[in-house]
């Protein structure tokens, strides 16, 4: 290895990228638009407040008061239904999924069950609502566990069965606080992976690579200074991904030597993984269309956007094998759960990875041309 | 002095197969110090491919190279450092400018007095010294390119068709480049498929058809022994004048739509020809009547033309 041939590499590739603005706006701008996005819908989850149609056909005092709950409890933004409409024709007419109808002696019932003049009474409320719309079970769920609770208070008994919650994590953290450091692992894979594609393939059709071979540099030369370029470009892209997210969502989130340790062993991986693609596909299209056919699965699978936990069993096996796994658990472990232990271990497995994918990348590669 | 240094460069019965394509033929020859060998045949004949294996860029099937006194297929690492070779097709980075591709090439082979300002004037790019690579015309791009070779000061120059695709003005500020080399006393190897390039620049002219070398020697001698005839051109003459000349019985005749060119002996033929056409009435604008070049020496050798010319090629005997 020759440090002065590893520099005069770095330098070529970083002027080109340096001068060619718009790519360099746009390897920037992607990352920063999936937070943007992701972020702001999470934000909004945080607070969620579902639409709900009330048609009160009791019109008492305390059906009233009920409804009044209802709006308290922050979960429902209330639209009330004339008690003259047929409800369902409205969840029709009107495109709404679900209308909460509060019969005719609500009021009455209820009062018998307090007073005991008819420790028999009850009444019940009826969900008219639209089966194809997604959301309506959750407000019936929703519903169901405020109308739970009325009923508890009013049986006079304390619950026997209490519930509590307690966090592992010494503050509390939103979720755009979980998805960030995915979306780190998965630009960075991005942007290690095609970056090397689509370079490699680009020199090696304009004949530079068979320029190359007939110099000193060796692969190894090459694949280092690739290396530290691609680490270069994802530190300026994590430092505008961790900008915009502290200045957009106001984020808190552990920043150490770890999220450092972790882009370096995600460039190495993928600028690794680059590299044996690039002597496979030899041609940029199939090139990159086998670098899709790596990432996207890749970007799915391992956590990056959703906990894996929701995925089906043999998917969770198959996402423990992915080394973006490891990286997102990595940099989660560093950054949201201060865990150093699992840092390492994921680290340890990471590296092993990177370290095995770039001695291929460098076995693999060769200056000679076929025909 | 051992054998090994009488010649720069030795390539003993080299031989490259592709599958079932054989690219180079058995071929042998050798390379003085300080002399200019080109290597001239038409695409795909098996030049580019005998250079790049004899500048370390592919691996022979069988055959043994020497270059500088060593082995190509294992001293690599230490030929690179004393050969400069402009490649077939040369790219270089877009956005990288003329200084500067020329620094970085420099900073590759680890030389620290690389004269840029001299070798930017040598190949005269000294206007476009601050212009992206993506800008320059092609000349331009292989002039930097023959520039780009030159930057460890090597003992050995390669140049894969270094005027392919210029135009008739930019091949000509090349070639006074090559000549500037020549004069320096490296040793140039140099693929053409243009006959003027091989007749212009090289000491020594191997003239390679289908993977074969089959006429060796400087352009004079390859001429002399494969000529002993003049070659009378008629311009634009009309098509009476390629059917009388037909009929009397002299050829190769080739007709390239502008000029008809014909073989003759000496120079009765020639007074015969003229008379003939000037009984039957026939047209040309004006004749000339010179010595055989290179291009009718490869006629004679293949019985093809080396280039297919803008009016492609009529009658060729």
């Amino acid at each position: 290895m020759n440090l002065r041939v590893v520099a005069a590499n770095l330098l070529v590739k970083l002027m080109s990228v340096y001068r060619e603005k718009t790519a360099m706006f746009f390897t920037l701008a992607f990352p920063i638009i999936l937070i943007l996005v992701f972020g702001t819908i999470f934000m909004s989850q945080d607070n969620v407040e579902y639409h709900l149609c009330v048609q009160d056909l009791d019109q008492t005092n305390l059906s009233a008061q009920s409804v009044k709950t209802l709006e308290l409890d922050g979960k429902f933004k209330i639209t009330k239904v004339d008690p003259a409409l047929n409800a369902a024709q409205y969840v029709r007419d009107n495109k709404v999924n679900l209308v909460l109808v509060i019969p005719k002696g609500y009021e009455r019932s209820i009062l018998q069950r307090a007073m005991l003049s008819n420790p028999n009474a009850s009444v019940t409320i009826t969900y008219i609502y639209d089966p194809s719309s997604s959301s309506a079970p959750t407000k019936m769920q929703i519903l169901d566990a405020v109308f739970a609770g009325i009923n508890q208070k009013m049986s006079g008994s304390p619950p026997v069965i209490k519930s509590a919650e307690k966090s592992i994590l010494t503050k509390k953290y939103r979720f755009i606080e979980f998805f960030i450091p995915g979306i780190i692992a998965m630009a960075v894979m991005t942007l290690s992976l095609f970056g090397t594609v689509n370079l490699n393939t680009e020199l090696r059709q304009k004949g530079i690579i068979r320029k190359l071979s007939t110099t000193p540099i060796t692969r190894t030369d090459w694949i280092l200074s690739d290396i530290l370029y691609q680490f270069i470009l994802a530190v300026i892209s994590t430092s505008a991904m961790l900008l915009v997210s502290y200045a957009v969502f106001d984020v808190s989130l552990h920043i150490d030597a770890w999220l450092l340790a972790f882009i370096l062993l995600d460039v190495f991986a993928f600028v690794g993984i680059g590299m044996i693609l690039t002597r496979f596909a030899r041609e940029a299209q199939s090139a990159a269309a086998a670098a899709n056919a790596i990432s996207f699965p890749m970007m799915f699978l391992s956590g990056s956007f959703f906990p894996i936990e929701l995925m089906p069993g043999f998917l969770q096996t198959i996402a423990k094998i992915l080394p973006l796994y490891y990286i997102n658990e990595g940099l989660r472990a560093s950054m949201v759960f201060e865990d150093n232990m699992a840092a390492l271990r994921c680290s340890a497995i990471i590296g092993v990875f990177a370290a095995v994918v770039f001695i291929l990348g460098i076995i693999t590669t060769k200056w000679e041309e076929g025909r | 002095m051992t054998k090994a240094t009488e010649y720069v460069i030795e390539v003993d019965k080299l031989t490259k197969r592709y599958g079932d394509l054989l690219a180079v033929d058995d071929v042998s020859f050798t390379v003085s110090k300080g002399e200019v060998f080109a290597l001239l045949g038409p695409n795909g004949a098996g030049k580019t491919t005998t250079v790049e294996i004899i500048d370390t860029i592919r691996t022979p099937t069988s055959g043994k190279v020497i270059l500088l006194g060593m082995d190509v297929t294992k001293n690599k690492h230490d030929i690179v450092h004393r050969i400069g070779v402009l490649p077939q097709g040369f790219s270089s980075f877009d956005r990288i400018r003329v200084r500067e591709t020329l620094q970085y090439y420099s900073r590759l082979f680890c030389c620290r007095n690389t004269d840029i300002d001299g070798l930017i004037e040598l190949v005269n790019l000294k206007d476009k010294a601050k212009e992206q690579y993506k800008n320059l015309s092609g000349g331009l791009k292989q002039r930097l390119g023959i520039a780009i070779a030159l930057v460890n000061d090597p003992e050995v120059v390669f140049l894969d068709e270094p005027t392919t695709g210029l135009d008739p003005s930019a091949r000509r500020e090349v070639w006074e480049v090559l000549q500037g080399l020549k004069k320096k006393g490296k040793t140039v190897i140099l693929t053409t498929h243009y006959m003027e390039e091989a007749e212009l620049l090289a000491d020594t002219v191997a003239i390679i058809s289908n993977g074969k070398i089959i006429a060796m020697d400087s352009p004079g001698e390859l001429i002399k022994n494969n000529t002993n005839y003049l070659v009378l051109t008629l311009q634009s003459g009309d098509d009476k004048v390629f059917e009388i000349v037909r009929k009397l019985g002299f050829g190769p005749v080739l007709n390239t739509q502008k000029d008809i060119r014909v073989r003759v002996e000496h120079t009765d033929d020639v007074l015969k020809i003229l008379n003939a056409l000037r009984d039957a009435g026939a047209l040309y604008l004006g004749l000339d009547v010179r010595k055989p070049n290179l291009e009718e020496v490869f006629l004679k050798l293949t019985g093809e033309a080396l280039l297919v010319g803008p009016f492609g090629v009529r009658g060729a005997a």
